[in-house]
């Protein structure tokens, strides 16, 4: 479904990736671990259009993504739950969520996609009124996943969903993972920096160390290789 | 002094407030959205007033209809304007650069504007001549001209019209959305070039609007926007640059303001006061009342 | 020199130039480019954009106007009168309006010649008549021979255009400059911003004024608030300034004489039919500035001119065997060198998240020093605590025995701690010399000192070579060598490095490392930010650990990257417990 060959971007002079290539098939659930400017985030801009790349090919389901701008992309049913969760904090939480369904193709679905998403999570449903930056941290990134679903996307892309949580929202945001993969049909690219959480979540998994693939694999012989933690740590 | 003359001018202020507040809810518009100082803000307003007027003594409109008519024909100059002049400018790529250089292309549409309409049309003021410009509502002991009350009420209605917009509309989410926060908007499918040229014409519409309801009781000249721009900014950073809500209470706030300096200053002097208060503002909290960001360095 | 070219040519043309009414073109001309340089003095080069610089241009005019009126005091001395009112207002408006950002500044810029716009009408002075001296005209700057006029304004056109020049090339100028492109990172390298700013903006009130002055006098003869106080006086200053190109001693000059005669030509020719088509002519030119050249002409051309030729500058530079360049490691090891700063008990919270908790470590003197954490640790915190921008709750930061807790930044700096951002803000129409200048400016002296002083640091680091060269078209490795030469052009004792190594090639991160250990040879100490550890292994002599603002580990690389928390901080509590810490050294080797 998703096709990357050789992409380097470089962005006001810093190279973010060289020459990474990987692929997602149709239904699989890839995951992409790495230390902090390993590029994890870059890529993920790269596809969903924020960043252009200076070298290689984006193809999604055969399309040519580089001439899409990012809104464009969006509407061919990739949907990019960024880091840091960018709700839109001055719009409620249900403002928020109808939005994640502003694309054409999920607009018809909008009210079956809203009652999914708050039966997904139900603390939503409570503080749908409320304003999205009132919201907690595990609350924002609950929010930014409905969003997400709400454009009933083909690829799902997540940017470290556990970022600046506490232990335990973090388990619950990976086990409403776990279950949106195993209640609907979509293909998952996650980007995490905790490894073993999400290595055992997905089907296959690349390994990034300052912008470029060091390791890629099935997650169980990822899981098991101590170069892994090299990658991290550089010893 | 008695009560009853100082409700009068709290009454005045506010109802001259609520056009006030309507000028500047485009402004802030324009800004929420663009992060853009729209400086021509003032002479599309002025462009509104001869619509109407034209409106008014040519096809026979009131004017308080004619201000609703001018929406749409300024509301797809916007859109063209945004397209072929303020899109194009990018600054050289630099985000800070490109808004104060869409700030200098603003100032430089309203130097076209104010003087292109002197140059076309005559700088001799020219008014609207209604029945209730001149008539006045008694109630109690406060006199109400009827044209600026007839003005306040169609700018409250203009201004719920807004907000319904904003709040139940997809395309005014999508606005808001693009103002909170570009990138994540352009996840979501949405458009943010585009709705920066819809945030414009909305924005210019809305003044255009507010200068026809402006024109029930005030001369339409080519150099009225001097007396208003200065307003506008004041009743948006008051209520805190972006919030849409603020420029509709800073509006308000700086009809009181206006109308109560005259309390303490000769008529002459009325907007020092509304410029001290201005400073005042960016002094002191620059951020406003609802302001979600004061800009840092 | 140029200027005195400029000069001379505007001279020839005084005497050239036979019609009254292409003198009155003239010394317009003049004038509009003093108040455009005037106007760059503080919009230009410090970068904070004034709409309300004709509050000085209009109070030069009432006061010698006033004084003149009133008391017969010569407008030869009133000006000194102006020129003082206005350097006043300068410095009552400035203390105030400094402290606000960006729009905000020049917002509130504009409100003053408002109100002095409508005071002046209400105190009677709506139109204040030049009163005729025909004794002794020259004594009243009232001359019959217009081309005094035009002498007379390409003096103070002089005079501007020689204090720009003063202005440009001192410590100054280059202060300036630094605070238009990064305010923060100014500070950091000894700039006293605020200062700089009041100073820069009283300079630009002085030519102001003077302009004004003499407008009033060749001009207008009848001075009305809105002559001098209103919208077309700084539409004018603005056009001029911004067609020719801000930040230049040449932009105004080009902006006046192309703007000028066009307007007054049209007004002249068409004013009577077309009123208002200066207004247009301006709003036009403004428009067309900044779809197509927002820089302005000058620089547009300049770069046109000269990017052809300095562009040429290779990209690719051999990376030089490691053994040639790179420093001996130092004998003495860490845990016995004397302490320079010593760090204690840091807590810092922003919103209600403790950026930093109780973070203790001190900095030894000739060490590398590596800061590492995963994202969100506090790092750049850290620093920018240590730097002065930002204050504790609790705990202190002493420097050579003396505490240096909540100090300015520009201090900070001249105490010895350099700094480089993550984010570089180069000048981009500065050369790679001038950029590392400003640095070099903190320790005060000369501007040969300076140059000296700069020349060394980029030596240093390899990019002698690059001296004369515009920084816009240099590799990210190249940029950071500069960003780090202009630390080290500061003289400190000890550099902070927030991610020096990010985002570079494999290569580029060997040459900034032998960077770095030459740095610290020429007895500079270094504390490094990064995320990729990899290369602080092999740099670093120690390393200290933080992760959610709390300091984890400390100790050599090889200890630090066994130890459970660190892994566990790294790749989670689930990790640690699969693969547990290793257990045999030799595992380890990188």
């Amino acid at each position: 479904m998703l096709k990357i060959s050789g992409l380097s971007v470089a962005y006001g002079g810093l190279h973010a990736l060289e020459d990474v290539s990987l692929e997602v098939a149709e239904g699989e659930f890839v995951t992409i671990v790495g230390p902090n400017g390993a590029g994890k985030t870059t890529l993920m801009r790269a596809i969903s259009g924020a960043v252009r790349g200076t070298a290689g090919r984006l193809e999604f389901r055969g399309r040519d993504l580089t001439p899409l701008p990012a809104h464009q992309r969006a509407a061919l049913g990739i949907a990019h739950v960024p880091e840091g969760r960018r709700i839109f904090s001055s719009l409620s939480v249900l403002e928020n969520l109808e939005l994640g369904s502003y694309r054409r193709a999920a607009r018809a679905q909008r009210a079956e996609g809203l009652e999914a998403v708050l039966a997904l999570f139900p603390v939503l449903r409570e503080r749908r009124q409320q304003l999205a930056g009132s919201l907690s941290g595990g609350e924002q990134q609950m929010v930014a996943l409905g969003r997400g679903l709400m454009a009933q996307p083909d690829l799902l892309l997540l940017d470290e969903p556990s970022q600046g949580l506490g232990p335990r929202v973090v388990e619950q945001i990976f086990e409403t993972i776990d279950r949106i993969r195993k209640s609907r049909r979509l293909t998952i690219l996650l980007v995490e920096q905790r490894v073993v959480e999400a290595l055992e979540l997905c089907d296959r998994g690349y390994v990034l160390e300052t912008g470029r693939v060091a390791l890629e694999g099935a997650h169980d012989a990822l899981l098991a290789d101590p170069r892994v933690q090299r990658a991290y740590l550089g010893a | 002094m008695v009560a009853s003359e100082l409700t009068q001018y709290v009454v005045t202020g506010l109802l001259v407030g609520g056009v006030y507040a309507l000028m500047s809810i485009g402004l802030a518009l324009i800004f929420g959205v663009m992060r853009v100082v729209n400086f021509a803000q003032g002479d599309f307003m002025m462009l509104g007033m001869y619509l109407t007027y034209y409106y008014a003594v040519v096809l026979g409109i009131d004017p308080l209809v004619g201000a609703l008519v001018t929406i749409p024909p300024f509301f797809v100059v916007g859109l063209v304007l945004h397209r072929v002049f303020l899109a194009r400018v990018t600054g050289g790529g630099d985000p800070n650069r490109e808004m104060d250089a869409q700030l200098i292309l603003t100032l430089g549409m309203s130097l076209i504007i104010t003087n292109a309409t002197t140059m076309i049309l005559s700088p001799m003021p020219r008014a609207i001549r209604t029945a209730y410009a001149t008539q006045a509502f008694a109630v109690g002991p406060l006199l109400l001209n009827q044209a600026r009350t007839y003005a306040f009420f169609m700018a409250l209605c203009l201004a719920a019209a807004v907000y319904v917009f904003l709040t139940r509309t997809d395309l005014g989410k999508a606005l808001r959305a693009a103002a909170d926060d570009p990138e994540a908007a352009s996840y979501q499918g949405i458009n943010v070039r585009a709705m920066h040229g819809v945030a414009f014409g909305v924005g210019i519409a809305l003044v255009a609007a507010a200068g026809g309801l402006l024109a029930t009781y005030y001369p339409i000249e080519p150099n009225v926007a001097v007396n208003f721009i200065v307003l506008m900014f004041v009743a948006v950073v008051l209520g805190g640059l972006g919030s849409i809500p603020g420029a509709f209470v800073g509006g308000l706030a700086i009809g009181l303001v206006q109308s109560l300096t005259l309390l303490v200053l000769p008529l002459q002097l009325q907007n020092v006061g509304v410029f001290v208060a201005f400073l005042l503002v960016l002094y002191v909290r620059p951020q406003g009342l609802f302001g979600r960001r004061a800009r840092t360095v | 020199m140029p200027i005195l070219a400029v000069v001379a040519v505007g001279f020839v043309l005084s005497f050239v130039v036979t019609e009254r009414y292409h003198h009155r073109v003239l010394t317009l001309v003049f004038l509009w480019a003093t108040m455009g340089l005037a106007w760059n003095i503080i919009s230009g080069y410090a970068g904070q954009i004034s709409f309300g610089h004709q509050a000085f241009f209009g109070i030069g005019a009432y006061v010698t106007v006033l004084l003149a009126a009133k008391l017969k005091l010569t407008p030869w001395l009133g000006m000194l009168g102006g020129v003082g009112v206005a350097v006043l207002a300068a410095v009552l408006i400035g203390t105030p309006t400094f402290r606000l950002a960006g729009i905000y500044f020049g917002l509130a810029t504009l409100a003053y010649p408002l109100i002095f716009r409508i005071v002046m009408d209400y105190l009677g002075y709506q139109e204040v008549a030049i009163p005729m001296m025909r004794e002794q005209p020259g004594l009243f700057m009232q001359f019959t021979e217009p081309r005094a006029f035009d002498l007379l304004a390409l003096g103070i056109l002089a005079a501007t255009l020689v204090m720009s020049r003063l202005i440009e090339t001192s410590r100054l100028g280059y202060s300036l400059r630094a605070i238009k492109e990064n305010e923060q990172a100014a500070e950091a390298m000894g700039v006293d911003s605020f200062r700089c700013k009041m100073i820069a903006y009283m300079l630009s009130a002085a030519p102001a004024a003077v302009a004004g002055a003499v407008y009033a006098h060749a001009i207008l003869f009848v001075v009305t608030p809105e002559a001098v106080f209103g919208v077309l006086v700084i539409v004018q200053t603005l056009t001029v300034c911004l067609v020719g190109g801000a930040g230049t001693l040449w932009g105004p000059i080009i902006g006046a004489a192309i703007m000028i005669p066009v307007s007054e030509i049209l007004d002249t020719t068409m004013g009577d039919r077309l009123p208002g088509i200066q207004g247009v002519v301006y709003g036009a030119a403004l428009m067309a500035v900044m779809m197509y050249a927002p820089e302005g002409l000058y620089w547009r051309v300049r770069s046109m001119l000269l990017g052809r030729t300095r562009r040429q500058v290779s990209a690719v530079r051999p990376v030089p065997a490691a053994a040639e360049v790179d420093a001996p490691a130092p004998t003495v090891p860490a845990a016995a060198r004397p302490v320079l700063m010593d760090v204690r008990g840091i807590s810092k919270a922003f919103l209600g998240l403790q950026a930093l908790s109780d973070v203790s470590f001190d900095v030894r003197e000739g060490e590398i020093l590596g800061i590492i954490g995963p994202n969100g640790a506090g790092k750049t915190t850290l620093f920018n605590v240590l730097n002065g921008f930002l204050l504790p709750e609790r705990g202190e930061v002493h420097w050579l025995g003396k505490s240096i807790t909540g100090l300015q930044p520009h201090v900070v700096c001249r105490l010895g701690i350099g700094r480089t951002f993550q984010v570089m803000r180069l000048f981009p129409h500065l050369t790679v010399l001038e950029n590392v200048m400003v640095g070099a400016f903190a320790h005060g002296g000369s501007p040969d000192h300076a140059r000296a002083s700069s020349l060394a640091a980029l030596d240093l680091v390899g990019l002698a070579d690059r001296a004369d060269v515009v920084p816009t078209g240099l590799t990210t490795l190249d940029l950071r060598l500069m960003e780090l030469a202009r630390c080290l052009a500061t003289r400190p004792r000890l550099i902070l490095l927030d991610e020096p190594l990010a985002g570079l090639s494999t290569d580029g991160v060997e040459l900034m490392a032998v960077m770095i250990r030459r740095a610290r040879s020429a007895a500079v100490t270094v504390a490094i930010i990064e995320h990729t550890i990899h290369a602080l292994v092999k740099l670093a002599d120690r390393l200290v650990v933080l992760d959610q603002g709390r300091r984890l580990a400390e100790g050599l690389p090889g200890e630090v990257t066994r130890t459970p928390a660190v892994i566990e901080a790294y790749l989670g509590t689930r990790w640690l417990s699969r693969h547990g810490a290793p257990q045999h050294a030799e595992d380890l080797r990188p």
